[in-house]
């Protein structure tokens, strides 16, 4: 089966491929400023890689990332586009929030889960109006989820600003702080236990792991169960899945809903570990990044966490540059942008030719 | 005699298949030269290299005694080859005026001279007695006359070639008789004519030689009024082939499915089906004979409930069905073998051995909560694999690398795999090689002795006759004859297809 | 009266940035090529546009917010016709793109990631009732004419119209597919442009990050709205300036939370969306990559 492991090749190459014509075209950025390309590259390594604090970092800037992926990538397989992982992910931030701040004496292991739960709430909440717009009115779920997030946005605007606001605070426009029995521990005890010292400025904590134990069940979910099935099915051709009886519209619902759910948990390890409280400048953009992360991670569970490792490593190396060699941050966001245009334009390729090689074998 | 067009040494290939091998073939001016084979045989591939959409990997092209490359549509155009496609190249939201011109516009100013468009499609109208209303829109026409805009196409760009590939495959039978009209109202003008076609009774009607390909290459050319559709068969097929099928007697049994005073009508309130009547008892085919798109489509997916009806009753067994899911009519034991495989019958980027569970992939056999149980499902999909012989190299594979006959029988491997008690079967050898076809025959056949009640729809009229116990003559949403085969001709049922006759007693309309 | 001239001048103001990004929509959509991507056109149409203002002027400040429009549209039309990508997907690679290089050039060029310092507009023309009226606005309404005029008699406007119908029967009549739709995503990228231009200098008289707030996918939904005609994508902008330009009433009179008020672009377009999409009726190949050679 030599095609088998070309094709197989072929599939692993091709976001490397992609990585590297991102990187070159965005040299042409970093020469506008008279840097060499070379050197911010390189800088963005050795800042990163320097030490191991600075690979703790590398991951908890991942935790987002993974789930915002899988969120994208579960819409993604039913071919749907869930450009509202953005709105969807402040507004379950803010429920959790909401629940870590007004609930207090609870033991941790009732009060993080309820935290985890509204978070996911939050999020369906959210991703139920566009998918309920979609099958009964036929509005297309890109711009409904564009509308959702500006709304997201104002909305949070007005919870944190109006409503919920800190009084006690003078100056700062934020919610009160989460309960300490609401905060997620770190990962440094454990880490303990196998001789790694993590400092105290790393937040790495358990959503981490929690990322990555949700995209092995995502995997088994999409692959090896009914619904996960009928998810890809419905996705790859909706007229032959109905033929065959499936229910598209309750496929939607719940894959829908499944992946604003996830979309919920995008902003918790921030919430319950650095901030403790929701402001106004709540990290956004992750909804953004999730779909890079789907694109690069070819929706693949374990490609997404490779992905998100990526994206974190990315941050980490922006501030790198942005601090020792004073190239803007947002070097990093044309980056990723031109990643997601170079991939998909070499999976069209790649695509494309392993068809041919799959038909050459049919004959 | 001048020739049109000289093809040399021809060859073309795609991935993994040549589809012209080294073709060699002389048009003469002035003729009808028919171009026969199988499906898959090269016909259309060679259609498209005339065309310029498609480039030849070897040989050589002469048009008129001149060496050309024809490397686009435009040039072939200008070369005075034109092409009336099988499927109709018309942009339905256009009027007819603008579909004729597109392309090939004349400016008066900045604007398009709609003026002189108009004048001298007329003109064109005229010479060859054709009919047709220039400001309808594509969209409302009916097939013979979107096949003539097709030929309004060709002549309004000046060709002196036209090529027609399979027109005749969606005409009923008397508008095939108008479309011979008019090709020999061209030939009368010195057009020259290919004309392209699986049909051998209206190839040896129309054409003065005949061309056969198998398999990419070219079998011979042979003059009309010399040969039998007996040799081009053999010749098109290599062997020779039964063009009878053994139908056994079998013994009717109890009424399976009802349709009662059905009515479907579209979201715009258009009538799509309107009072269709008629039952089918078990061990009985009940063909579908019509036009493509006088409601067969809209009957089979009412009846499988992809379309909710307006009116009526349907019944399975005596029980009523029409407010039952798809899903609950499948598991009732109704199959479905649907019109269009790639788009409603398969999913293509998944494997064969998840096309093979497709729908049933909720049965507790194959479950192993909360997953699917794949080594059953896969020991379920080599069973099917066996039994219907289908060629892949693993049930791994993606379905979309199997051969069209291939993936009708996983499609048949699937819907029977239930033990059905009605079987619809939609086109269920469109696109199929004769031998893929022979095998859905025998199978049909095999479910009706095994007792299945089988609706059968299909454009083909022979397939119709030879298959069916009884016939259903569909037009304009309606079944308007319904006739035992034994008791009906080809013309009788083209006649009713056409809504010339609009009753039982052929009374005309 | 004094109040309802003010009233329809300031609506006119708010229409004209969705207007033209509209009408740059229909371009690309009727050549059957969905541009997701038009927010992101704009938004480097303000940042270019202001940037040209500031060190050569208004008039080369509009040349290179069109420009910048357009180099992106490129992008575009690279990845989904040429390529064939997924539309959307290019669409928001583009936003993301448009957001980032916009962000890190501002900080390079003006030293500030959010804003520009002041930038000069054109002159105003005279405008009876109206008044002083930037000539942006004039031209916008123009163009409404002038595109129905281009689609409906001419043969560009048969041609590009034939391609987001049924591409393959255009190519088969020698029509360039692939130019046309490269045409119309071209023309949308610099309208869109010229949107974000009109917005930096001739409404704002400065850069501001984030200044487009999603008017490029508001025009998307004014023109599905105007059912992918240029009247009436019109009449769907006029609706979307008017409300907006009342919601700053509210806003002044202070009864409803200003956070509410600035919704209501967002809802009124989920709104029109929810009502009116299914007797709209898209080109029929929209949103579909064309491709030649199949076998």
């Amino acid at each position: 089966m030599k095609k088998n492991y070309k094709i197989l090749t072929l599939k692993i190459l091709a976001p490397f491929i992609a990585i590297f014509l991102a990187a070159f075209f965005s040299s042409f950025v970093i020469l506008t400023i008279n840097k060499s390309p070379l050197e911010v590259f390189y800088t963005m390594f050795k800042f990163s890689f320097r030490r191991l604090d600075s690979i703790a970092i590398i991951l908890y800037n991942s935790t987002p990332l993974i789930f915002s992926g899988l969120a994208v990538a579960i819409a993604f397989r039913m071919g749907l586009f869930n450009i509202g992982v953005e709105g969807q992910y402040l507004i379950g931030t803010f429920l959790a929030a909401f629940v870590g701040f007004s609930l207090e004496g609870l033991p941790p292991f009732i009060h993080i889960p309820l935290l985890i739960l509204s978070g996911m709430l939050g999020g369906m909440i959210w991703a139920y109006l566009p998918i309920y717009l979609k099958i009964r009115k036929g509005v297309h779920e890109v711009i409904s989820t564009i509308m959702l997030n500006y709304i997201a946005y104002s909305l949070i605007h007005y919870l944190i600003s109006e409503i919920f606001i800190d009084r006690s605070q003078k100056l700062l426009i934020r919610t009160p702080k989460l309960a300490p029995s609401a905060l997620m521990p770190k990962l440094h005890g454990v880490l303990a236990l196998f001789g790694i010292e993590l400092p105290k400025h790393v937040y790495l904590n358990w959503f981490f792991v929690i990322a990555v134990l949700l995209a092995i069940a995502i995997y088994y979910i999409v692959y090896y169960t009914p619904f996960g099935f009928e998810l890809r099915a419905v996705g790859q051709n909706p007229e032959a899945s109905r033929t065959a009886g499936i229910d598209k519209e309750k496929v939607f619902y719940k894959g829908f809903l499944l992946s604003g759910a996830i979309a919920g948990l995008v902003g918790l390890s921030d919430l319950m570990s650095y901030f403790g409280y929701m402001d106004l400048d709540f990290p956004r953009g992750y909804g953004f990044d999730g779909i890079a992360v789907a694109l690069i991670g070819q929706n693949d569970p374990f490609g997404i966490i490779l992905a998100s490792i990526l994206f974190g490593f990315l941050r980490r190396g922006a501030e790198g540059i942005q601090t020792l060699l004073n190239v803007p941050m947002d070097t990093i966001v044309i980056l990723q942008a031109l990643m997601i245009i170079t991939i998909v334009i070499i999976n069209k390729i790649v695509g494309d030719y392993i068809k041919r090689l799959e038909k050459k074998g049919a004959r | 005699m001048e020739k049109a067009i000289v093809l040399k040494n021809i060859t073309k290939r795609f991935p993994g298949i040549v589809a012209n091998d080294n073709i060699n073939l002389e048009i003469n001016k002035g003729e009808i030269h028919a171009i026969v084979g199988e499906n898959g045989a090269g016909k259309s591939t060679l259609m498209k290299i005339l065309a310029g959409l498609y480039q030849p990997d070897e040989g050589e092209i002469y048009v008129f005694g001149k060496k050309e490359k024809i490397n686009s549509p435009n040039r072939a155009i200008e070369l005075g080859i034109g092409m009336v496609h099988q499927h109709f190249m018309l942009v339905g939201r256009f009027s007819v005026l603008e579909n004729i011109i597109l392309g090939s516009e004349k400016k008066k100013g900045i604007t398009i001279d709609w003026e002189n468009a108009r004048q001298v499609i007329k003109e064109l109208c005229d010479l060859y007695n054709f009919s047709v209303d220039i400001d309808a829109k594509v969209e409302d026409i009916s097939v013979g006359m979107a096949q003539r805009v097709e030929i309004l196409k060709v002549l309004y760009r000046g060709a002196d070639i036209l090529v027609f590939d399979e027109p005749t495959a969606t005409l009923a039978p008397q508008e095939v008789k108008e479309l011979f009209v008019n090709l020999r109202k061209l030939k009368e003008e010195g057009k020259t004519i290919i004309f392209i076609s699986h049909k051998l009774d209206e190839v040896l009607e129309i054409a003065d030689r005949v061309t056969v390909l198998r398999r990419g290459k070219v079998i011979g050319t042979v003059f009309a009024n010399e040969t039998t559709k007996e040799e081009l068969a053999r010749m098109m097929v290599g062997k020779p082939v039964l063009l009878k099928l053994d139908k056994e007697e079998v013994k009717k049994g109890d009424i399976i499915l009802t349709v009662e005073n059905l009515y479907l009508r579209s979201e715009s309130g258009q009538i799509l089906l309107e009072g269709i009547n008629f039952n089918i008892r078990s061990g009985e085919i009940y063909g579908i004979a019509g036009v493509e798109g006088n409601g067969q489509r809209e009957l089979a997916e009412a009846i499988m409930g992809l379309r909710a009806i307006s009116e009526g009753e349907i019944k399975l067994v005596g029980e009523s069905i029409k407010n039952l899911s798809i899903r609950e009519r499948r598991s009732k034991g109704i199959a479905f073998i649907p019109e269009d495989r790639h788009k409603q019958g398969l999913v293509l980027p998944m494997k064969v051995w998840e096309n093979v569970i497709l729908g049933l992939h909720r049965k507790r056999e194959f479950i192993r909560y909360p997953f699917l149980n794949v080594e059953k499902i896969q020991k379920f999909a080599r069973g099917i694999v066996d039994k219907y012989n289908v060629m892949l190299s693993s049930i791994n594979q993606p379905v979309e690398g199997l051969s069209g006959g291939n993936q009708q029988k996983v499609i048949l491997g699937r819907e029977l795999s239930q033990d059905p008690i009605l079987v619809i079967a939609a086109q269920p050898t469109r696109g199929l090689d004769i031998g893929a076809s022979e095998f859905v025959y025998t199978r049909l056949l095999s479910l009706r002795e095994q007792g299945k009640a089988i609706l059968l729809i299909s454009a083909d009229l022979d397939e119709v006759l030879s298959l069916s116990d009884r016939i259903g003559v569909m037009y304009k949403g309606k079944i308007v004859a319904e006739f035992k085969p034994e008791e009906t001709t080809l013309e009788q049922i083209g006649l009713y297809m056409l809504g010339v006759y609009t009753d039982k007693d052929g009374e005309t309309a | 009266m004094d109040f309802i001239v003010e009233l329809i001048a300031s609506s006119l103001r708010m229409t004209v940035p969705i207007l033209l990004t509209g009408i740059g929509a229909v371009y690309t959509e009727r050549a059957g090529v969905v541009n997701i991507g038009l927010e992101g056109m704009m938004i480097v149409g303000s940042f270019w546009g202001a940037l040209g203002s500031f060190y050569f002027g208004p008039y080369v400040g509009f040349l290179m917010g069109m420009s910048a429009g357009m180099a992106l549209a490129l992008i575009h039309a690279v990845a989904s016709v040429t390529f064939r990508v997924n539309q959307i997907v290019s669409g928001v690679a583009l936003n993301i793109l448009a957001f980032g290089s916009s962000r890190f050039l501002s900080q390079v060029f003006f030293k500030m990631a959010t804003t520009s310092p002041h930038v000069k507009g054109l002159r105003p023309v005279k405008i009876p009732v109206l008044g002083d009226t930037s000539p942006i606005i004039v031209l916008a309404f123009i163009l409404v004419p002038f595109t129905a005029f281009i689609l409906e008699k001419t043969v560009f406007g048969l041609r590009l119209k034939s391609v987001g119908e049924n591409p393959l029967a255009a190519d088969t009549l020698g029509v360039n597919v692939f130019k046309f739709k490269y045409a119309g995503v071209l023309l949308s990228g610099l309208l869109a442009g010229l949107a974000g231009t009109y917005l930096s200098l001739e409404h704002t008289g400065m850069y501001v990050e984030g200044m487009t707030q999603g008017k490029g996918f508001i025009a998307l939904a004014a023109m599905i709205f105007g059912n992918w005609t240029p009247y009436g994508t019109m009449w769907a902008s006029l609706l979307f300036g008017f409300a907006e330009s009342l919601s700053f009433r509210v806003v002044e009179s202070n009864v409803i939370p200003y956070q509410f008020i600035k919704m209501i672009p967002y809802l009124l377009t989920l709104a029109v969306l929810a009502g009116v999409v299914r007797k709209s009726t898209p080109p029929a190949a929209d949103g579909i990559p064309y491709e030649r050679e199949m076998h």
